[in-house]
């Protein structure tokens, strides 16, 4: 049994149906991957999988347990983590008071204070300017503080939504470097990318989504060399 | 300088309670996204609740702030879950959702407001309560009036420790940001906003009790609160905190100023300042 299995799932806004028959796994310990272009699906299933959405058939389940049926905070407050597309960080409010909301369901609001300092340790920057606004940040530093506002829940996995996105080569790569971090100090990863190559080079199993289904799985480093995402994804 | 103390003290006044009424306001259409036409009809349900306690039962008026404000929290909160909640689940959107609102809000406004004056006509009301004159150096200010403006300041100041300070504030603060990043992180996004709608209610219900210690009201003059509201918040700026208690207090000044001249030129000016602000700033004193 994965940690985490999607089965069959099927997700519609009104009339239009934008997930068909989705099933994959994420085992504990590993870097999973979900590829695809924009508009394939990737941050519908995301919603889905944090509660913020509801399934019209199918189930996820979470070492064991269906969670399809929960709210977020309870998600949460299991064990899981979001980091959405965009960092979706809170413009007016400090770099301390977004990291604290990554606490907020109210099992983890109790333990905040150790956890904040955790984050300072492991990004010294967010600590140092811990009463600067978000807004004034650089898209690396916010980047940084979005990861960080995920991990306040000491999450055991965490979903990565196009974290490489709008960021410069080597920004993404140190982005990239972080993830690799978090995964050595024990978090499942769920990496959900367009940035094909990079993604693949680091994750252990990889998913292909296309207009709502998936359509392509594999080891990260064999679909390198699968002559189909050769085509598609990578240009060669 | 007399009279330059004269209107800065009486102005502050003035301001406390704008700032009182905009707040209620700004926090119902920050987040919740409800331009409420029925916010001075609370206002002054809660002046005569407070006139009936303290006539009526001999209570002292600070009571009523134990009374109007829970009432008034409990209607908001329920007209919230029931029409607001319903019209949204209607709504395709927020845009939607909020000239929705609006007709429903006006509803409210006629319904209230003649209940009102069903049970209390349309006379001028009002109440004698600490009605002395204290020395503030060479000016003359009433104590009710003094009494007033203490009470504004605590509650405005008591609010926005709440934003600050407390875990439900903060998500109060990261909803109006940004509702749908706040839910991702698990804040139920339903109950804040029919929360921010109540806590409205209760800012209105204050600024009820307060007006009525000091001023006369009738069951027709709670439009005249909620167009100072609107005027407010567009001073500050939508949905910013520091900027509807700033802007209470610039208009409060402003308008006692004009009014010593000449009463009736005050609503005049106000209109005025907000055609040259939303010409010249539209987003507020402290908007972005
Ligand atoms: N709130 C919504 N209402 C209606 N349709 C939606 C909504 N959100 C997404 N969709 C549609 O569902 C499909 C999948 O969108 P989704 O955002 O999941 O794609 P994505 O793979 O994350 O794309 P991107 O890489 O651009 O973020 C798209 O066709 C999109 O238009
Ligand atoms: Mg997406």
């Amino acid at each position: 049994m994965a940690m985490l299995e999607v089965r069959n799932v099927n997700v519609s806004y009104g009339n239009v149906q934008a997930l068909w028959d989705v099933s994959l796994d994420i085992e504990e310990g590993k870097i999973i991957a979900l590829l695809g272009a924009n508009g394939a699906g990737k941050s519908t299933l995301l919603n889905t999988m944090t509660g913020m959405l509801k399934p019209q058939v199918g189930t996820i389940t979470f070492k064991g347990e269906r969670i399809d049926n929960l709210p977020s905070d309870k998600i949460i407050e299991k064990g899981i983590a979001y980091l959405p597309e965009g960092g979706r960080l809170f413009p007016d409010m400090t770099i301390k008071e977004n990291l604290e909301l990554g606490a907020y369901p109210s099992k983890l609001w109790k333990t905040r204070k150790p956890d904040l300092e955790r984050i300072y340790k492991m990004f010294p920057i967010l600590g140092e300017r811990k009463n600067q606004l978000s807004r004034t940040m650089s898209g690396g530093e916010r980047q940084m503080l979005a990861m960080g506002r995920a991990m306040m829940s000491n999450p055991k996995m965490c979903f990565f939504d196009e974290l490489s996105y709008g960021l410069s080569p080597v920004m993404a790569q140190e982005v990239f470097k972080i993830v690799k971090h978090l995964h050595a100090e024990g978090i499942t990863v769920f990496l959900v990318e367009q940035n094909v190559h990079q993604t693949l080079e680091i994750s252990d199993y990889a998913y292909v989504i296309e207009n709502g289904r998936i359509v392509k799985e594999g080891e990260g480093h064999s679909l390198l060399d699968d002559d189909y995402i050769k085509q598609a994804y990578l240009g060669i | 300088m007399t009279l330059f103390l004269t209107v800065l003290i009486n102005g502050c006044i003035l301001g406390s309670v704008y700032a009182l009424v905009a707040l209620g306001l700004n926090t119902q259409y920050g987040v919740a996204h409800i331009l409420n036409i029925a916010h001075g009809e609370f206002i002054i349900l809660s002046a005569f609740i407070t006139m009936t306690l303290y006539a009526g039962a001999g209570l002292h008026p600070l009571v009523a702030l134990a009374v109007a404000g829970p009432i008034v929290f409990a209607i908001s909160f329920v007209l919230h879950r029931t029409l607001y909640k319903r019209v949204k689940d209607m709504s395709a959107n927020i845009g939607e959702f909020e000239g929705n609102a609006i007709l429903v809000a006006f509803g409210i406004y006629f319904i209230v407001q003649n209940l009102m004056r069903d049970k209390w006509g349309s006379a001028t009301s009002g109440y004698q309560f600490m009605a002395f004159p204290v020395r503030i150096g060479p000016a003359d200010i009433a104590a009710n009036n003094l009494f007033v403006l203490l009470w504004a300041v605590v509650i405005c100041v008591v609010y926005y420790l709440f934003l600050m300070r407390t875990r439900t504030g903060k998500a109060i603060r990261a909803a109006a940001q940004d509702a749908g990043a706040a839910a991702l992180l698990g804040v139920k996004i339903n109950t804040i906003m029919a929360l921010c709608f109540a806590i409205g209610g209760l800012l209105a219900a204050f600024a009820g009790v307060l007006i009525s210690m000091k001023e006369p009201f009738t069951t027709v003059s709670g439009m005249n609160y909620t167009t100072i509201a609107f005027i407010v918040v567009v001073l500050g700026g939508l949905g910013n905190v520091k900027g509807a208690i700033l802007g209470g207090f610039i208009l409060g000044i402003v308008g006692y100023a004009v009014s010593t001249y000449d009463t009736g030129m005050m609503f005049a000016v106000f209109y005025l300042i907000v055609l040259v602000l939303l010409i010249v700033r539209p987003k507020g004193l402290l908007g972005r």
